[in-house]
């Protein structure tokens, strides 16, 4: 079954899309480690809204919830492990600026 | 009965954790445990039946179902022998019982995720477990950085590592919405009825789900972050991974998709087909101008899970039989070879091939066995990896793709003129003199290394028998 996109869609989507490419962004513009943390944070963000949009528009907001709590609970694992991560290179290294980070050959 | 193939490692992790901290040796021990059980399970397990579960408590608490199948039952099989190698090999070269004890319960933190993909019928659920796998991943990769006075390269191969996954996450989760927006559903039979209603909005879910699990399994172009990552973990881990967690998180899933959405149809199938090509020519090319035998066998698996989407492109039947055995025979060699090197490192403290020569001599067991997984993954008969790579070549041939199998036939001697080269480099020549007191390893190392050869030569030599109990299976 396909369902009818309405109109408030493209306004939602528009919303989505600006998060998503602020976490891209974001993610790129920066050699600051925990900034880039910040980035997949918005990045992760705004597909959660997506996916509640998702839900809404296709009626399945139950569903939909259940999937964004499951997505909420993920992301704050994942998060401690960057964060873990990053406090290991700031110990050794004193410094959180990953271009420091290129001993490794290609 | 199978929701206990995620409760068991699951119970296992709260248990080790329960212990004093003086037991923790006895850590690797339960986790051995739960491995042998999940590879007996594999066999004992009667898959594939329809229906509701006799006995579920996952199902009656939370209304998650599960439903393993015969490709369920060969992932299980993979899990279990590439984790009891990876725990043996761990044995021999953490030092410390602290160390292990993480490992030990890293694994089983992964194992859930690795049970979870394989029974799973529904595409956020797959999500989830992927990335349960994946971050007990991220934490094994930075194992080394643990210990005082090491370097960061393990922070840094975990970071790249970090970052792609990252990536990954995110598509998956966009494709999650955008099946949740074409078929109100999350599960792969709604994914399947939309795509089968040629519906834009379904594609579009697929196509995005699909580049998670290209990054994932590391095929060209997103395999960047491979190499690092498995040359900055510590040994034991960069047998579980190469053996078993990218196998589980990016192909198994992607054959799951390919399997039970896909049905060869056309942009799907093409897709997979160009990336399967590509993969398999980017890495094996990479692989033959590495130095570090890891890296080498890290580019090497790039180049084979190629192979594996190549397959799935092909026949619909044939290409998921031969994806699945060549999933299997890969995974088995693969294991085996990073033991090998594992050996290697311990004993010379190096892993760079120019450094070495003339190994042959002194470690026969592992030139030994490290030759019969070279040649199987290479494709010689009557070794296991021909077989698979032969139905490979069949079922992209039985579509009438002539030009990719004649790729995936000349790619074959690229990936054997790598290996040659590998065998070489460290086994034959001239012996340095510094390599002059250099013994064969603890039988700790070789002793997984030569059952996996074992495997490798039984499953080649008795593929006819081993193909009919397949068949019959109903993979």
């Amino acid at each position: 079954m396909t369902i009818e996109i309405p109109q408030a869609f493209w306004l939602y989507f528009t919303f989505f899309a600006l998060l998503f490419l602020d976490g891209i962004w974001c993610m790129l513009a920066t050699r600051n480690m925990v900034r880039v943390l910040i980035g997949i944070e918005i990045l992760m963000k705004s597909v959660t809204f997506f996916l509640i949009v998702a839900g809404f528009l296709a009626g399945r907001m139950a569903l939909a919830q259940a999937l964004v709590i499951t997505v909420i609970v993920i992301e704050v694992v994942v998060v401690v492990v960057i964060a873990g991560v990053i406090l290991g290179f700031f110990r050794k290294r004193d410094s959180l600026d990953v271009s420091n980070t290129r001993e490794m050959k290609g | 009965m199978s929701d206990l193939l995620l409760l068991v490692p699951f119970a296992a992790v709260v248990l080790l954790n329960l212990l004093p901290k003086r037991a923790r040796a006895a850590g690797t021990w339960i986790a051995f445990a739960v491995l042998a059980l999940e590879a007996a399970a594999a066999f004992a397990e009667r898959f594939g039946y329809a229906g509701e579960p006799a006995w579920s408590p996952l199902g009656a608490v939370f209304g998650f179902h599960v439903a393993p199948d015969g490709l369920s039952g060969l992932l299980l099989l993979c899990a279990g022998l590439v984790g009891i190698t990876a725990l043996l090999v761990a044995q021999k070269t953490l030092r410390e019982t602290r160390e292990r004890f993480f490992f030990a319960n890293l694994v089983l933190v992964a194992l859930v995720g690795i049970n979870g993909i394989a029974m799973v019928r529904d595409l956020f659920s797959l999500y989830v477990f992927v990335e349960v796998t994946a971050v007990a991943t991220f934490i094994l990769v930075a194992l080394d950085s643990f210990t005082e006075g090491r370097g960061t390269e393990a922070l840094e191969g975990a970071w790249k590592y970090i970052l792609l996954s990252v990536i990954a996450s995110v598509l998956m989760l966009l494709a999650v919405a955008f099946l949740l927006l074409s078929a109100g559903d999350t599960s792969l039979e709604a994914a399947r009825g939309a795509l089968a209603a040629r519906d834009p909005l379904a594609w579009i879910a697929i196509a995005l789900f699909l580049c998670g699990l290209f990054v994932k399994g590391a095929l060209v172009p997103f395999h960047g972050w491979l190499a690092d990552a498995y040359t900055a973990a510590p040994a034991p881990v960069s047998v579980f991974m190469a053996g078993i967690v990218t196998k589980a998180s990016g192909i198994f899933a992607l054959l799951r998709i390919a399997s039970s959405t896909l049905n060869g149809a056309t942009p799907g199938r093409e897709i997979l087909l160009v990336v399967g090509a590509v993969t398999i020519l980017v890495g094996a090319f990479l692989a033959l101008s590495q130095k570090n035998m890891k890296r080498m066998l890290a580019y090497s698996s790039v180049s084979q899970m190629g192979y594996i989407a190549l397959a799935l492109g092909g026949d619909l039947r044939l290409g998921i039989l031969a994806a699945g055995l060549h999933f299997f025979n890969h995974a088995i060699s693969k294991a085996q070879l990073f033991t090998n090197a594992a050996a290697i490192e311990r004993e010379l403290g190096t892993l760079d091939m120019d450094q070495m020569g003339g190994l042959g001599s002194r470690m026969p067991v592992t030139a030994g066995t490290s030759a019969v997984a070279t040649l199987s993954i290479a494709g010689l008969p009557p070794l296991a990896g021909f077989w698979s790579k032969l139905l490979i070549v069949l079922a992209l041939w039985n579509v009438g793709e002539y030009g990719f199998a004649v790729v995936a036939v000349l790619a074959s001697l690229v990936t054997l003129a790598y290996f040659l080269s590998l065998q070489r480099r460290v086994f034959f020549g001239k012996r340095d003199e510094r390599w002059a007191a250099v013994r064969e390893t603890t039988p700790g190392l070789w002793v997984p290394a030569v059952a996996l050869a074992l495997v490798t030569i039984a499953l080649g030599v008795g593929f006819p028998f081993a193909l009919e109990i397949l068949l019959g299976g109903g993979a």
